[in-house]
């Protein structure tokens, strides 16, 4: 089990060497790329956002207890906020590359 | 290994659930107050009551409260003396239900606050969740 801190570290790493190859003789740390890690986190958050829209529609028509409706909506907003903070972190952080001076 | 935020949510969500329930019961325990029978001399509506239980979630490993089972209430019915009525015996007696409004009240009372505490549990929980996702907006 990899250290969470370092995790971050080597896909921070990563995701440099994907920009810029010039300089991928640099380690290249295995497991998962980023893209990888940040695909399946999306298609997790697609499924509970799938969810949440499925227990509206039978919250509507009444064939599901409200406060089930509740919860599984609360999820998926809160997993839509969350992804919405995760990309505009990826995006900030590839801003910060491109604005090195080369 | 879930989330314990979450997990308190899902438990409060079970407690609302069986609170519910409960709320159900004794709503068709007041409406089924006066519920005599059709039949001369036959049982009229017997009250109906609510166990809970403690059930374990192996999907979670969450301690989740659940409604074990609704139960009929074995106390006796009350007698009124109404000859008049068509569900009354030989010697104009007709059996009443063994509701008493009064005490299905108090219940009432009881399982509105139980789901309030779930309900502020829940609220609680979410709360805090979503403060936490916060914390990755503008930091």
């Amino acid at each position: 089990m990899i250290s969470p801190l370092s995790a971050i570290g080597s896909l921070t790493l990563q995701g440099a060497s994907a920009t810029t190859p010039a300089v991928s003789s640099v380690a290249t740390p295995s497991g998962p790329s980023f893209a990888q890690t940040l695909a399946s986190a999306a298609a997790d958050a697609v499924t509970t956002v799938q969810g949440g829209e499925a227990a509206a529609i039978q919250g509507v028509t009444g064939s599901m207890p409200t406060f089930k409706v509740v919860e599984q909506v609360m999820s998926a907003q809160r997993t839509l906020q969350e992804m919405i903070s995760i990309r505009d972190k990826a995006v900030s952080a590839y801003q910060e590359i491109s604005r090195m001076t080369i | 290994m879930i989330d314990p935020l979450q997990a308190s949510l899902k438990i409060s969500g079970a407690g609302l659930e069986a609170q519910s329930t409960r709320l159900r019961i004794i709503s068709q325990n007041i409406a089924n107050s006066q519920s005599t029978a059709s039949v001369a001399g036959a049982d009229p509506y017997a009250r109906q009551t609510v166990s809970f239980d403690n059930v374990l979630d192996r999907a979670s490993g969450l301690s989740l409260v659940r409604v074990k089972n609704v139960g009929v209430d074995a106390a006796p019915f009350k007698l009124e003396h109404d000859p008049g009525n068509p569900a009354a015996d030989s010697d104009g007696y007709v059996k009443l239900p063994n509701v008493d409004v009064l005490v299905e009240l108090t219940d009432m009372r009881e399982a509105n606050r139980t789901y309030e505490a779930n309900l502020q549990v829940a609220k609680q929980s979410a709360d805090l969740l979503n403060q936490t996702v916060a914390l990755l907006k503008d930091a």
